[in-house]
Parts: structure tokens; sequence; C-alpha cells
């Protein structure tokens, strides 16, 4: 699928980024090609999120380059970048627990899509959304939550998604039925940056995937390669 | 829970209902009631309800779309209807002009510029540094006001379209003016339910409060859209105060006490509902109508209609519901290991401060040949005011400070201690009574605490500003608490260890004295285990309870103390304005300026308060430059650092929360001889800024170039590094 010498959809090069004065990536180099699923796996701690925050122009980097498609996008602010394609749904909960599930939907528009697809897409696919609509998102479940997060990355027809640990904290039902949604998203051709510790959960969806380890990626290659490499590097870690 | 809540809200509301009953019964006017006077009684209060909700519908859309609460709002007001005058009466521009280029024009770009200074900053600031700076915003605004319309002119904001033009009602009539202030606070409060429900920018509002990153992964631009819902409340504040002021009158502090009903509404709607809080102004408003057409609290209850709002507000902040009031607000917590000062520092700085004060005021000083000279009794006069307010001041300390216990009404406790003084003295002015005003004015801090033990945040600091507005309105005015008001009579000098404090030098260098013993008895209540106490219900109440501190008795005790404090300096403040008129004498927004400075002197470390000194003796100072005639830009100077230095510090605390006096001090420590500790702690911190010498590294000498490079590609630091010039300098 990814055809050798294509410019990469997201592009990281040497990036070294942290919080104030400490340094929490320390040179990462990361592509995703088009068309493409791929996997950032590592512990607790390892830099993921903070790496995402990178790309996702949250947090500038001290040295380094971050490429979308082509071009370099250092400094430029997270709504623009939002309004350029890029989809970040956040670690924990993406959702905005005052607002009601209808009104969380309607910010996704600031993506540049019409309410009503918004609404049209979420409530397809998750159809208990529509019973809650004029819920207030705090008082959701946890699977709704991340339901109603997931919902703008169907929605808004990004140019690159990026999700971190969609399976935090959930059942593995609804786990299943998240990376269902996924997977279908990846057939329509979506690239995707996903971020999760453990390998099992995007094993089906991944096209290539990642270690990162002390904010370095140790090693990129096949997902099921990579995958009985990370479950060494817990056991050997712990 | 719930049926609890609510059970407690119908029981309260019950008890209201009857109370109000019986003064009605009790106060009576017997004026005839006909439908025609009910009706255009019904008309005024329902005006009054439409002009205090636009200013509560300000504070609830600013409040729910960048959760701060601005006591700014009617300061906005105030100094939008000093500009509207300026412009359309002094310069004579059309009305509409005017009120375009105020509202339109002026009152957003100001909401604009209040959020990318200030407010953006303030997002994760705490809750007292918020108030605070808001607070500071309030007085700083209605200085610049002071100064720039100076009150010697009176000034008169007229009616749109004259108060004689209107539509007959019979009896009376209604005259556009009040006919389009209806229409349009309706219209503002309807239109912005619309915007915040229904439309996308008022979603995006309401989004940013919940999670600004959010909201920017979402493609919204948070700045963009909190300093809309700046621009918005600010507009909000500014036509108000235009729309008000024909009616009130152009004069800042009766314009910005409008807030208070603007307040009593808003948490009418728990802050948040706005159809709520427009309903709880209308009630606001027709309640003042009608009590004023119908019911005669006679002389000694003058100012009781007034209180109406202050009253609302008190109550309905003790019976409503707490939750979701401090959603999502990170804590800053800065504090680091406090060395507790020394008693005999204490000591040290207490003396320091007397010595001060007397070379101050005695003209001992002299300024490479020029010798000011003595106070004369401008100085002393001007002085001795600012002693007296410092002195409540301190009462703050252990309360703001160490609790975080944020209390408005340092006033009104001083207010019943000088009430209690006068009752217990009476014309003798036997300073002795002193002590016992200490005693009898803990158990009020301790009434008072009550409610206070189960609110926090910003609905303690509404209670307390509405029990002190109370207080100023109903207690004070009574002829039997200060029964010298009106009279002309003086409030005794005070006589203590047989000396009687008529010379004002005397009395300055007594209120100085006191204020090092208030200041000493901090250090060691600091030191004491109660101290600790307080500061631990300040960082957490529920770990504090779960290690054993009874929170409730701690804080009654140390509103207690509080309370004391504050009615003994009370006595003094009381006695520095001779006669007392209470309603000036303990007003709401001499409370806040009082606030202000305790908060700019960094409001928790004891010794800081000694910086409250210096504010008397650069009142002092600068007066006696002026009558000296020379120096002027000094004048100036001291003037503008009196004047405006406690808001300005207080601003300063958005970008260092510990607070300038703070950071003054530990500059200052370094230079004792015996703060070894302090040269230190500065000397680590240095440390850390700088590079790592080359001998801490364990190298005997720099790098090469060549070897960086290698280093670099040992460890995989793939980059292309070029050698530069100077990157790390070769042995030579
Ligand atoms: N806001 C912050 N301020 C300071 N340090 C932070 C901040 N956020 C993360 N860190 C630190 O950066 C490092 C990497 O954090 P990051 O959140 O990127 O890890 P992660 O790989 O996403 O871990 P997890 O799997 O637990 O989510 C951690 O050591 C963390 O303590
Ligand atoms: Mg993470």
């Amino acid at each position: 699928m990814s055809a050798e010498g294509a410019t990469p959809l997201l592009e990281l090069v040497g990036i070294r980024a942290g919080y104030g004065t400490i340094d929490v990536l320390h040179g990462v180099d990361l592509r995703v090609m088009p068309g493409t699923v791929y996997a950032l796996l590592g512990p607790n701690g390892a830099g993921k999120t903070t790496t995402l925050g990178v790309a996702s122009g949250q947090i500038q980097p001290h040295a380094g380059s971050v490429l979308l498609d082509g071009h370099e996008v250092n400094g430029v602010s997270p709504d623009r970048l939002a309004r350029a394609g890029v989809c970040l749904i956040p670690e924990g909960r993406g959702i905005f627990p005052n607002l009601t599930v209808a009104e969380n939907l309607r910010m996704s528009t600031y993506a540049g899509v019409s309410y009503k697809q918004v609404q049209e897409r979420a409530f397809a696919q998750f159809p208990r959304l529509q019973e809650r609509r004029t819920q207030m998102a705090g008082t959701l479940s946890g699977g709704e939550q991340q339901m109603l997060a997931m919902s703008r990355a169907l929605s808004t027809d990004p140019a690159i998604l990026m999700l971190d640990e969609l399976s935090m904290g959930l059942a593995p039902i609804i786990v299943e039925e998240l990376y269902e949604q996924v997977a279908t998203l990846a057939e329509a051709g979506l690239s995707i940056l996903i971020v999760e510790q453990f390998a099992q959960a995007v094993l089906g969806v991944a096209n290539e995937a990642a270690i990162m380890l002390h904010g370095r990626i140790q090693r990129t290659g096949p997902p099921e390669e990579i995958a009985e490499e990370l479950t060494a590097a817990y056991l050997g870690m712990s | 829970m719930i049926f609890g809540v609510r059970h407690s809200v119908a029981v309260a509301a019950a008890l209201g209902t009857l109370a109000a009953v019986i003064i009605a019964v009790l106060t009576w006017k017997g004026a005839p009631v006909t439908s025609e006077t009910f009706l255009v009684t019904t008309y005024i209060g329902l005006f009054l309800g439409a002009l205090w909700a636009m200013y509560a519908t300000g504070l609830v859309v600013v409040y729910t779309t960048t959760g701060v609460f601005n006591f700014a709002q009617g300061a906005i007001g105030v100094f939008a209807a000093f500009l509207y005058w300026e412009l359309h009466v002094n310069r004579d521009w059309h009305s509409i002009l005017a009120l375009f280029v105020v509202v339109g024009l002026f009152a957003p770009a100001l909401g604009v510029v209040l959020d990318i200074l200030i407010m953006r900053r303030l997002r994760t600031a705490s809750l007292v540094v918020q108030l605070m700076v808001t607070v500071a915003i309030m007085v700083l605004l209605l200085s610049v006001v002071g100064d720039i319309w100076e009150a010697d002119t009176p000034r008169r904001v007229p009616y749109l379209f004259g108060i004689n033009n209107g539509i007959d009602l019979g009896p009376s009539q209604l005259p556009w003016h009040r006919l389009i202030v209806f229409v349009v606070a309706i219209a503002i409060a309807v239109s912005m339910r619309f915007l915040l429900r229904r439309t996308r920018i008022g979603t995006a509002m309401r989004a940013v409060v919940d999670n600004r990153e959010l909201a920017a992964l979402n493609g919204a631009r948070p700045n963009v859209v909190s300093s809309t819902s700046w621009a918005l409340g600010s507009m909000m504040g500014a036509l108000g105060g235009i729309l008000i002021a024909p009616e009130l009158g152009l004069d800042p502090a009766t314009l910005n006490n409008v807030v208070i009903i603007a307040f009593a509404a808003a948490a009418f709607g728990a802050l948040r509902n706005l159809p709520l809080a427009v309903v709880g102004a209308m009630l606001i408003g027709l309640l003042r109508a009608h009590t004023g057409a119908w019911l005669d609290f006679g002389p000694d209850f003058r100012f009781a209609h007034l209180s109406i709002a202050p009253l609302l507000l008190l109550f309905v902040v003790i019976a409503l519901p707490q939750a979701r009031l401090e959603v999502g607000r990170l804590a800053h917590h800065l504090r680091r290991h406090e060395r507790y000062t020394k008693w005999w520092e204490g000591l040290l700085g207490c003396g320091v401060v007397i010595l001060l004060a007397a070379a101050f005021s005695g003209g001992w000083l002299d300024f490479g040949g020029w010798d000011p000279g003595a106070w004369g009794s401008r100085e002393l006069n001007s002085a001795n005011e600012a002693m007296a307010l410092a002195l409540i001041g301190l009462s703050l300390v252990p309360l703001i400070g160490w609790a975080g216990q944020i209390n408005f009404a340092p006033l009104a406790f001083a207010g019943f201690g000088a009430f209690v003084y006068l009752k217990l003295a009476g014309d003798t002015g036997n300073g002795y009574w002193i002590l016992m005003v200490g005693l009898l004015c803990a158990p009020l801090g301790a009434i008072v605490a009550l409610p206070a033990a189960r609110l926090r945040g910003l609905y303690l600091a509404l209670m307390t500003m509405a029990f002190a507005q109370a207080m100023s309105l109903i207690f004070f005015p009574h002829p039997w608490v200060m029964p010298i008001i009106g009279t002309g009579r003086q409030f005794p000098h005070i006589d203590l260890f047989g000396i009687t404090f008529d010379d004002r030098r005397g009395f300055f260098m007594l209120m100085v004295s006191v204020f090092a013993i208030f200041v000493y008895a901090l250090v060691l209540l600091r030191r004491s285990r109660y101290g600790r106490r307080w500061m631990a219900i300040n960082d957490s109440q529920a770990a504090a309870a779960t290690l054993g501190v009874p929170v409730v008795w701690t804080k009654v005790v140390v509103y207690a103390v509080s309370a004391s404090m504050a009615g003994i300096a009370g006595v003094f403040w009381a006695t520095v304005s001779g006669n007392v008129d209470s309603v000036q004498g303990f007003d709401l927004l001499l409370g806040f300026n009082i606030v202000l400075l305790v908060a700019a002197a960094g409001v928790s470390i004891p010794m800081a308060g000694i910086f409250l000194i210096f504010i008397p003796l650069f009142k002092g100072f600068g007066l006696r430059l002026e009558d000296a005639g020379n120096v002027d830009f000094l004048v100036t100077l001291l003037d503008i650092m009196t004047t405006y230095g406690p808001g300005l510090m207080v601003l300063g605390m958005v970008f260092n929360p510990r607070g300038a006096i703070f950071e003054m001090g530990r500059g200052f420590s370094p230079i004792l001889p015996w703060r070894s500790d302090a040269r230190a702690e500065i000397a680590a911190e240095n440390a850390q800024k700088r590079e790592p010498e080359i001998g801490e590294l364990g190298l005997e000498r720099p790098f090469t170039p060549e070897e960086v490079i290698a280093i670099d590609r040992r460890l995989e630091i793939l980059d292309d590094v070029v050698p530069k010039e100077g990157y790390g300098t070769s042995r030579s």
C-alpha cells in the first residue's frame, strides 16, 4: 500500500520536546504514509502522548520538524491544524462534560463540516448517543463518552486521525466495538496514528508498528513482530 | 440528598416569607392600595429589575464562559457612564453616536484588552488570586475615573429622549427611556440565552471553559472565543452603566454598588442560569418598588429598603446547594517549606516599625540638607486614617492569608468593635475597654463563621460581601448603635495609661504601637499549633479533616481571632474619623480597598504585613513634600503609589502569584547578617540557572569540536552537526 517515494502524510523528524526544562522526547522520527495505520506502542511515561501533542501542535518542539503532507507546520496552532484536517482524540475522555451530547457534536463542526453531517454519522454509528442527545456528556458512561469522542473522528472527514489510548479503562467489548469503527475508517483509506500501551488491541488494524521507550522510537516493523518484542520488553523491565 | 437540599430551601423560603410578612405588617404605611398605584409601582419595579438584569446577564455570561466571576462588572459600567457623559454632555456628541462609541467600540476593546493582558493568565490561578485581581481591576477603574473626572463638578447623564416624553399611564408617565431600558434588557437576556444555547460560538464559549485544549483540537480558536466573552460582558456592563446613570446620578461609588444587586440576581440563578438570574433581578426590583411604596421603616431604619438585595444575596448563598462551583480549577501550589519568623526577629521588626514611624512623623530625617520637618495636622490626619485601615487590614492576615477564607467584611467587624466600645466606655474614652472589645467581637466572628463553614471560595466571598452591606445599611445607621451620628459630637479621645491621646501625633504613635503588637502576635500565632492548623484547612479541608483537625471549630476560632483584631482596630478607625457616619465610614468599597492592600502585601507571611505601615508613612511624607512646596514629581509619584499601588501590585500577582512584597522580602532577607539560610537559598537557585562548570562534570578541559562530533556519533545523535566557531573553546 505505502509506495516507496510517496510523501508521508505525517512525518516527525528529529523531534525533541518536553515540558518546561525537562526533555521528554529525545529525537523522535516517525512517518505515517497515506492510507496506512501506524501503531505507536510503549509503556507508561515513554512519551507517546507527548509525541501526539507535538504532531497536533499542542506542544512546540525544541528541535526537529513536523511535516504534514510534506509541508513544515512547526509553530502552527492546534486549532489551525484541526481545521486543516488533523484530528486528535486525546487520552482520557475527549469530551466537554458540561455540554450536552448534541452540543459536543456541534463543536466538531469547527473542522468545517455541517452539523447535519456530524449528527447523521455519529448517530448512525452510535445509536446510543442519539437517545442521550440532551444529556450532559459528563454524566455518560465511560464507554459512551469514548463513543462521543470518537464520533468527531467519524464525522469530520479528517486527513489524519490520531487516537490516544482509545482502550483506556473500557470493557473489552466496547474496545472491540470502537476498533471496529477504526478498521472501517482505515479500509476507507484514512491515515491513522494509534497510540496504545498494549499491542493486542491494534494488531488487527495496524500496517506498521513502533516501540517507544524513554522518549525514543526503539524499533519499527510489522505489528506482529513488534508485539512480540513489546511483550519481551515489558517482561524484561518489570 | 437531593430531597434534603430541596427541603432546606423550602424551609428557608417559608421562613423568609414569614419574616417578610411580619415586617410588612409592622411597617405598613397605610397608603391606600388602588389598582392604579399598584400598577405604577409594579412598572417601576420591573424597570429597576430590568436595569439590574442587564448587569446580572453580563456577570452570568462571563462566569459561564470564562469561569471568572467579575467583580469589576459594575466599575466597567461606571467608567462607561463617565465616558458617555464626557462625549455626549461635555463634548456635545449626539447621544446615539456617543452610545455607539462607548458601548460598541470602547467597551469591547476594554474587554479584549482585559482578556489578553490579565484574564487569560488567570485561568490556572487560585480562586483567591482570581477574586483579588478582579477586585483590583474594579478599584483601579474607579480610581482612574476619580482622577480623570474629579468629583468637584456636578454631572448628570440625561435620559434618552428626555424624562418628559413617553407613554401616558394615567396617574404617571412611562418615559421612553425606561421603556427602552426594559425592552433592551429583556432583549439582551433573551439573545444571550439564544447565543449561549443555540449558536455555535455560544457553545464554543461554554466549551472553552470546560476544556480549553479540547476546544482547540476541535478547531475552535480558544483565545478568540474567550475574548468574545469578555467583549460581550464588558458591553453589557457599559450599557447598564449608561442607562442607569440618569436614575442614580453620576457618582462612582453609588453606581458601582449596583453590582451587589446584580450579584444577588446572579446568585439567584446559581451564577450560571440566565433566566433565573433575570427573574431574580425582577424580583429584587419589584420588592424594592413595593416596599418603597407601601412600607415605612421609620427614621431608625432609613436605609432598610436598600438592603433587600444584600439580604437576598445572603439568603440565597446560604440556602442554595453548593454543587459544581469550582469545576476543573487547578490550584497552583507554590508553597515551599516556610521559614517561620523567629520571636526575636519579630521583636526587631516591630522595633524598626516604631522607630520608622517616629522618625517620619517627628521629622527626624534629613535628606541631604533638606529637612522635611515634623508632620502637621494635615499629614497626621491622612496618616492616621491610613494607619487605622492598615490595622484593620492586619486582621485579615490569619483569615485570608492562612485559612484561605475570603472576607470582604473587615469593616463590618471593625464597625461592630466601635459600637461595642461606645457602649462600654461611653464618653469616658477609657482605653482599657478596648481589650473587652476584643473579647466581645470574637462571638460575632464565630457567628459569621457558622454559615461560612460550609461555603467555599466564591460563595464565601459573596456571603461576606452581603453581610458587610447589610450591616452598613441596617445595623450601623440605627441611632441606638451609633447614637452620636448627626449630633455633631465627636468620638471620645482614647484615654490610656493616664494619658489622653488628644494630640494627633501621640495618637499616631499609639496606633503604630498597636500595629507592632498585632504584627508580633501574628508572628507568634503563626508559629503555634493553631497557625499550622489554619494553613492545613487552607491546603485541603478534606485532608485536614482526615488528619483529625476539627475543621468547623478551627474555622470558628480563626474568624473569632480575626473579628477581635478587627474590632479593636475599629475603635481606632472610629476615633480617627471623629464623628462616625456609619454608612460612609464602614462602606464596602473601603472594605475592598483594605482587602486589596492586604492581598498586595502577600497575605500569608506575618512579617510581610509590616509593609502596610508604608502606606501611612508615604501618605504623610507626600503631603509634607507638597506643603514644603518642592519636588513636584515625587509628590505625584507618592500619590500614584498610594492610590494605584495596591491595585497594581495585586495585578502583578497574575504574573507572580506570590506577590511583589514576598519577592522583595526574599531579596531583602539575605542582607540581614544572621540569615545565612536565605543567602544559601539564593546561591542554590543561581547555581541551578547557570551552566555546570567543567570541574563539576569531572572534566579537566572543555571538549574540542571534533570530540563533540565523535560523541554525538557514538550516541547516535545523527544530526549533521557542523562544527561551529566557538562551539566549546579549544585548548589554547
Ligand atoms: N504536563 C506535563 N508536565 C510535566 N511533565 C509531563 C507532563 N505531561 C507528561 N509529562 C512527563 O513526560 C513524560 C512522558 O509523558 P507522556 O504522557 O508522553 O507518556 P505516555 O507515553 O503517553 O504514557 P502513558 O502510557 O502513561 O499515557 C512522563 O515522564 C511524564 O511525567
Ligand atoms: Mg499517554
